[in-house]
């Protein structure tokens, strides 16, 4: 039945990629669906871009297995959207093209900026794929009951999300998105409305259980987490990494305006809130429904709570309605990861197709014609690249590479963005700076951490450690060190650069500024209420 | 979608709709950033450093550290609620500074 469903879901997201190739006829329609995506819709799609296997089976999993602590992630990852919606939505409509490049090299000046920011974003996107591709073969092994191994598996959602955004372009995958996160807040509104039905409709009375099951320390935070510096560490980089993640910002420049771009965050904000309010019942109730036991024999990161949930939920192991639970869960978490994944992979092609090769090979001469060309032959490649590096690192622990990801773009990309904005000094030398040395600092930081280093018991066989040594770094995620750091490379660079700062540079800025906060220059953006 | 560079030749019109838009724009976002990475970050400190308070149960049994956490989504929503009411003022400006 698990098969059934989601051959349902990947025969209608196909059927709506065909469809979407008549309007996938340019590298505009591919890049960016045109910039025709309406406000809703784009909203609906950030949040399915953004609630990733991670959140939808790794925070019911942490809650499950760890009490308080897991629910903190739903926080942090919801309250991060304030920080995009405040300061990066609105203005990066109003300066971008296509990617964060075209608005740094608007301000900067500099093709040199271009190359870098080009980098950083498919180094931002590589990590936070290979995370989802390796998650994904793991887990459609293990609700296949081991029928699809990862080797097959990560091939398979691979070839899918290459079809989807060669065949689909943008368009395609937002509306990939769009059905994904409805199935997912569907799933997840059935599933919390049966759990408030079985626990009298009182969260006190579903936690009591919790507390009944697991002692009191459940309720409360420090089950996972001991060191106080590691959380407010992972929550710096939860909380400001949102706001430099390449698949993410890119999504602001589907639509028309910039008063478009907020509505949209606006939007996701209601959906990926109400979705991550709801994590805190559903992994409360597999704690108390399925049991830690049970969940943790399936998988030992608790990725099984959610379906495994469901089938408590909906009659139990052997009846048809538990079966029909667990398939149906099951498939729209296979719905959820293609759908990020052909999101990453659409951040990683328009970049490196649109950055590197128009715009630094090319020199900006592509024909538009061509650029559609090798975007698509780019997204075959970046596909092959991630389905090769997930094979590889499939055995691998893949939690550290999401939050290396959100680390490394709150470290590299945000100084930058915020520098950009804001500050009239920033030069080119200052964004090359930024770039490298938050990317570098966070990189080094994490090979000396307790997730590459470290002295695992002799018994322990499978997922040890690289380096069998104690870990120089203390912190499981770096954003504390980074983040400052890459702030600090941004002004370092600005100030070394400043020597050979020209006095068009000032105007440079004025003018960016202007067009940052007005939104002249963009076709239908003040023009269209006059 | 096209976009075009404003005749770079011309400085940007610097008029009294632009100029209030730029202070109370900045005003506005530095005065909201300030005060939601200070009270997101309220979250993890005591998470950290007071793990008793975040246990003690406020209703029956749901714990202070549930509370904050809801209250941290409604001041998510709120905040941007502000947020989408204040963009009307900046929209109204934005359109003047370039007219």
């Amino acid at each position: 039945m698990t098969f059934l469903l989601a051959a349902v879901i990947v025969a209608i997201t196909l059927g709506v990629t065909f469809w979407a190739s008549r309007r996938n006829t340019s590298a505009s329609d591919f890049y960016v669906a045109g910039g025709r995506i309406s406000a809703g819709q784009n909203g609906i799609a950030i949040a399915g871009d953004y609630m990733s296997a991670a959140s939808f089976l790794g925070i019911t999993g942490l809650i499950a297995l760890n009490g308080y602590d897991g629910f903190m992630y739903s926080v942090g990852w919801f309250i991060a959207y304030l920080t995009v919606l405040f300061i990066v939505a609105e203005p990066l409509r109003n300066l971008g093209k296509y990617t964060l490049a075209d608005m740094l090299v608007y301000r900067l000046k500099d093709p040199r900026v271009r190359t870098y920011a080009a980098i950083s974003t498919i180094v931002v996107s590589a990590f936070y794929m290979i995370a989802q591709v390796v998650g994904a073969g793991s887990l459609i092994s293990l609700l296949s009951g081991g029928v699809l191994t990862p080797s097959v598996a990560i091939p398979l959602v691979g070839v899918l999300m290459i079809i989807y955004v060669v065949v689909g372009g943008m368009l395609a995958t937002t509306w990939v998105q769009i059905i994904k996160a409805v199935l997912l807040m569907f799933a997840t509104i059935v599933m919390t409305v049966l759990i408030l039905n079985a626990f009298g409709w009182s969260f006190s009375n579903l936690l009591g259980n919790v507390e009944r099951l697991n002692g009191q320390e459940f309720l409360g935070a420090g089950v996972k987490y001991k060191n106080p510096i590691d959380l407010i560490s992972l929550s710096l980089a939860l909380v400001l990494g949102t706001a430099g993640l390449p698949h993410i910002l890119v999504r602001f420049y589907t639509v028309p305006t910039a008063q478009d771009a907020r509505k949209s965050v606006v939007w996701a904000m209601v959906l990926i809130g109400a979705f991550y309010v709801m994590t805190a019942f559903l992994g409360n109730a597999a704690n108390v429904l399925v049991g830690r036991e049970a969940i943790a024999a399936a998988n030992a990161a608790g990725n099984m709570a959610a379906p495994l949930l469901a089938q408590e939920l909906f009659g139990g192991a052997g009846t048809v309605g538990g079966e029909f639970g667990l398939a149906f869960v099951t498939a729209v978490a296979f719905a959820t990861i293609l759908a990020v994944v052909a999101g990453l992979t659409i951040a990683a092609s328009t970049s490196f197709t649109h950055d590197i090769y128009k715009g630094v090979i090319r020199k900006g001469q592509a024909t538009e014609r061509e650029e559609f060309r090798v975007a698509r032959l780019a997204t075959v490649a970046v596909g092959i690249i991630a389905i090769g590096l997930g094979l590889l690192a499939q055995s691998q622990n893949v939690a550290f590479l999401v939050a290396l990801a959100f680390a490394i773009a709150a470290s590299s990309n945000l100084p930058v963005i915020l520098f950009t904005l804001f500050w009239r000094k920033f030069n080119a030398t200052g964004a090359i700076w930024g770039i490298v040395g938050g990317i570098l600092t966070c990189l080094a930081l994490i090979a000396v951490s307790p997730n590459i280093m470290g002295v695992d018991p002799p018994e322990k066989t499978t997922g040890r450690r690289p380096i069998q040594a104690q870990a120089l770094f203390p912190l499981e995620n770096p954003g504390i060190v980074s983040i400052p750091a890459g702030f600090a490379f941004a002004a370092l660079g600005t100030l070394i650069g400043a020597r050979r700062r020209r006095d068009e540079e000032d105007q440079a800025f004025e003018e960016m500024q202007f067009r940052a906060y007005t939104g002249a220059g963009v076709d239908g953006t003040v023009a269209a209420h006059d | 979608m096209t976009v075009s560079r404003l005749p770079s030749a011309a400085a940007p019109p610097h008029n009294p709709a632009y100029t209030q838009l730029v202070a109370e724009r900045n005003r506005f976002t530095v005065i909201m950033t300030v005060t939601f990475l200070v009270l997101y970050f309220l979250l993890p400190i005591l998470a950290g450093y007071n793990k008793p308070l975040m246990a003690t149960k406020v209703f029956g049994n749901v714990t202070f550290g549930y509370v904050f956490a809801f209250a941290e989504f409604a001041m998510g929503w709120i905040m941007a609620a502000i947020y989408v009411v204040k963009a009307r003022t900046f929209d109204r400006l934005a359109r003047e500074a370039t007219q």
